[in-house]
């Protein structure tokens, strides 16, 4: 398994912190959610999409 | 200190020794007052009278030998413990001179020998060889004769000059003069000794306590041998490290991952004092610091640790900053020291120890020295081994971020008390009002006019809602982003009740499923998979269980004569008009043909199989009409493989031209396997950076700004690989079985005059189309003829009434249950999502524009 946080490869058996590898992993990534770092796009629709196929619109 | 001694035997025992040895020891006062006074107060020499002094007596020896070993003159040093209890160490040194010592001789008015007085006057060693070693190991510089006065007996045996002297001794007084035993071609010093068990609280030596310490010292003075057996139990053992401290710093970490593989490494010498540092970060979260003095292990630290820590910090702040690697939290130096292992050696010739074990080190000018000369030779290393500075660096920035992730957690629970309502509930929550969880849903509802309609439109005794709003914020110049706000995560985390982080314990959920519903676009599917992600990774237990389900509100309402029905994806909606439209339609190829029923039927199943394609295609900027031309005769197919090699363009039908092609190039310009980057064709396909880069082939060239742009265009070959060409390869020999040509897809020069070049009829309605792309949308279009249908852009748009027939109500909605198979990938994509990398982040996010399917979970 993969860690999300450090990328480092572990095995899930001997983690306490799945999907982490460590309590300290998931703590900073627990951090980052609080800290508003994670963020996605804002992707505004601009009516592009889908519209071919829909004759109403 | 310990001055709680064995009082009453000290006088009894000297006294008897003397009597042993009247013409020898009663005389010298001097001797039987230092004597005395180190069998009174052991622990004023040699720390205390328990197992720790005990072993300190070996070490006192050792020390000697080591001294000898480092000025050049031992190479081997023997430690053993002998069946008796007593402990043998030999060395090839020079051996301890065995002359008349002139300057002891008259003090006594008798002919002593530096051995004796070596073993039997306190800090003779000064006395006899000032300065003879720059700088001499020994906790207090008591030496070999401490080491006697405190032994039941001792030995001591020197070769040099081709003899053998020996020298015996009872409780620190000589039995008689120094004796030439025997011949020998050995040199050397060979000191046997039996702890006095009237000092010490245990006589009995330690194998695994022994063998630490000369393994340290082996580090410590690289090149040096030493030999160690327990007669007791036959064990042996033999140290020698060539690489000295580089060793001992592998040998610390040989149990843990280390994050550089390269143990750094300096050493110099300034103003007298010597100093090697050794170190690496390892991923753990603990430091494991060693420090010496002229061998003796500094555990209180001092002005070299001191030195070394502000060196360290120093140079990796300045690193980080002239990298830009430090966004919001600067580490520490404690940040720094994580993960962190070190073995400092420091040679001072005149050391001052502080300290309650008077295992600090107080030379203060040592600070400096230690601290600037760290700075320097850090601050280029890490220069000059970016990989290893970055490495470290990120080390580091974990340490500082963990630090204020703690925080910050704590303050959310802190924070849950005051700020939250009663119950610690979140004030945007409007609970459901039975306490039954495993009946209980908690729909997590995006945006806060949805979270109404939701509110109207749920089931209130089992459903609760808790609207959520994605933050804007400004990421870069030219990005809008969303964020899940502290707050919502906040609210989400008390709302579900678990807990989060080490404390979770999913037995306190207050929920049976906990229900993501957000809108059916891009926007929507960007925010469930920010949740998803977050329930992976901070509720995994959540999701490993099978509580976590995604909502699947409709995309279309349908209505026709008073009725309503919904559609869930876009597929299904274009499916349902097709079929609609294709009965009692009649489709007027122009050439006398007329299609209908069956036929019909398969022309636009084969159409809709390509129609996705050609978007697809003309996503790439590759325009049809002008692909169609690039069109193989003999097979009919359109090429899948596009090269640009330098300024040239090819492009391929078959795989295999494709690889002889670049065979070919290839061995033209070896450099282009290289350049190639192991770019294979086949895998390009699932390489979104080799298929981004050429995303727009026909217009090669202006595409500057990607990241892989060489100084070398010429010599780089970029190969895409069309996938989607495929599926019109496929569509296009179907086609031909209706007498359909690739032309038949492109609108013909026309000059205006003539009718339309087909005609699609139903009922009363005919519709002229230009070519056969038409088709279909005219027939769907046919379809919804006397149909209502609306796309829903948001739930919002839906009333509450709508949202609960839909979404909400148990009978009638459709869930989705999130395995951890769907949730890794959402976390991939989440990886991708939020990357730092602009580009591929920006390819996925067109690419998946265009997909909108495959965001579905």
């Amino acid at each position: 398994m993969r860690c999300p946080h450090c990328n480092s490869e572990f095995e899930p058996k001997l983690s306490s912190a799945l999907p982490f590898c460590s309590q300290r992993c998931r703590q900073i990534d627990l951090g980052r959610w609080l800290g508003e770092t994670y963020s996605v796009p804002a992707f505004r629709l601009d009516d592009e999409e889908g519209e071919d196929f829909n004759p109403e619109a | 200190m310990n001055d709680e001694l064995p009082n009453e035997s000290v006088p009894d025992s000297s006294s008897k020794s003397s009597e042993a040895n009247a013409e020898y020891g009663s005389e010298d006062l001097q001797h039987l007052s230092d004597l005395e006074h180190v069998r009174e107060r052991p622990a004023m020499y040699i720390g205390d009278t328990t197992s720790r002094g005990l072993h300190h007596l070996v070490y006192e020896v050792v020390d000697n030998s080591i001294d000898e070993a480092m000025a050049g003159f031992a190479k081997m040093i023997s430690v053993s413990i002998n069946n008796d209890g007593s402990v043998t160490v030999e060395d090839d040194g020079r051996g301890i001179p065995v002359d008349r010592h002139d300057q002891l001789s008259e003090e006594h008015d008798r002919e002593i020998s530096t051995l004796e007085g070596v073993m039997t006057v306190l800090k003779f060693g000064g006395k006899f060889e000032k300065g003879a070693y720059q700088t001499s190991g020994g906790l207090h510089g008591v030496g070999v004769t401490v080491v006697n006065f405190l032994s039941e007996w001792a030995i001591c045996e020197v070769s040099r000059e081709g003899h053998v002297y020996q020298q015996e001794y009872e409780r620190g007084v000589p039995l008689g003069p120094v004796l030439n035993i025997g011949k020998t071609k050995k040199i050397g010093t060979k000191t046997t000794f039996k702890p006095d068990a009237q000092i010490f609280q245990t006589t009995k030596f330690v194998y695994d306590t022994l063998y630490k310490r000369l393994q340290e010292l082996a580090f410590l003075n690289k090149g040096v041998r030493i030999k160690f057996t327990d007669e007791r139990s036959g064990a042996s053992e033999e140290f020698c490290y060539e690489r000295g401290i580089l060793e001992f710093v592998e040998h610390l970490n040989r149990a843990s991952e280390a994050v550089h593989s390269q143990v750094m490494y300096v050493n110099g010498e300034q103003d007298g004092v010597g100093f090697e540092i050794a170190l690496q970060y390892a991923k753990e979260f603990t430091e494991n610091l060693h420090s010496y003095v002229n061998n003796i292990n500094t555990t209180e630290g001092g002005t070299h640790v001191s030195g070394f820590r502000s060196g360290l910090t120093r140079s990796l702040n300045n690193y980080g900053r002239l990298h830009n690697m430090f966004k919001d939290i600067i580490p520490t130096g404690d940040d720094f020291r994580e993960g962190l292992t070190v073995v400092i050696s420091m040679r001072i010739p005149e050391p001052q120890f502080e300290g309650q074990t008077k295992t600090k080190l107080g030379n203060s000018n040592v600070e400096g020295i230690v601290n600037s000369a760290v700075g320097e030779w850090l601050g280029k290393f890490l220069e000059e081994n970016p990989k290893v500075g970055k490495a470290v660096l990120r080390k580091g920035i974990d340490a500082a971020e963990a630090r204020e992730a703690a925080r910050k957690a704590r303050q959310m629970v802190r924070e849950r008390k005051g700020a939250l309502s009663g119950g610690g509930l979140p004030g945007k929550l409007r609970d459901c009002s039975s306490k039954e969880v495993e009946k209980c849903e908690l729909y997590l509802v995006e945006g806060d006019s949805a979270g109404g309609s939701a509110e109207g439109g749920r089931l209130r005794e089992f459903q609760a809602i808790l609207p959520l709003r994605g933050k804007i914020i400004n990421a870069y110049k030219s990005r809008e982003d969303k964020v899940l706000a502290n707050e919502e995560v906040r609210s989400m985390i008390f709302a579900i009740g678990t807990g989060i982080g080490e404390e979770q314990d999913i037995s306190k959920r207050r929920y049976g499923k906990i229900i993501i519903m957000t809108d059916a676009d891009v926007d929507g599917s960007h925010i469930r998979t920010l949740l998803l992600c977050f329930f992976y990774r901070q509720m995994y237990e959540l999701i490993a269980k099978g509580h976590i389900y995604v909502a699947q509100p409709p995309l279309y309402r349908v209505q026709s004569r008073g009725k309503s029905h919904y559609v869930h994806a876009e597929e299904v909606m274009r499916t349902q008009l097709l079929e609609r439209g294709l009965d009692g339609a009649l489709f007027d190829v122009g050439d006398g043909r007329m299609l209908e029923g069956d036929v019909m039927n398969s022309l636009c199943r084969i159409l809709a199989s390509m129609e996705d394609a050609f978007v697809a295609l003309e996503r790439r900027g590759v325009n049809l009409k002008m692909h169609t031309e690039r069109l193989e005769p003999e097979t009919g197919k359109l090429p899948v493989y596009h090269v640009v090699h330098g300024r040239e363009e090819k492009w391929f039908v078959a795989r295999k031209e494709l690889d002889a092609y670049l065979k070919e190039n290839q061995e033209d310009d070896p450099e282009n396997a290289a350049a190639q980057n192991g770019a294979e064709p086949g895998e390009s396909a699932s390489n979104d950076d080799a298929g981004g880069e050429n995303a727009n082939p026909e217009n090669n060239g202006d595409n500057d700004n990607s990241d892989n742009d060489n100084s070398e265009p010429e010599n780089q070959i970029h190969i895409t690989e069309m996938h989607e060409v495929r599926s019109i390869n496929v569509g296009l020999l179907e086609l031909r079985k209706f007498g359909f040509g690739v032309e038949a897809l492109l609108p013909k020069d026309r000059t205006g005059m003539e009718g339309s070049r087909y005609n699609l009829r139903r009922g009363e309605t005919e519709v002229g189309l230009d070519d056969l792309r038409g088709l279909l949308p005219a027939v769907r279009e046919a379809g919804q003829r006397g149909l209502k249908v609306t796309r829903f852009k948001g739930l919002g748009e839906m009333n509450a009434e709508e949202l609960r027939e839909t979404t909400l109500d148990p009978e009638k909605r459709t869930l989705v249950q999130i395995s951890m198979e769907d949730v890794g990938a959402a976390d991939e994509m989440f990886r991708v999502l939020m990357g730092d990398k602009v580009e591929p982040r920006r390819e996925f996010i067109e690419k998946h524009a265009l997909e909108v399917k495959n965001l579905d979970v």
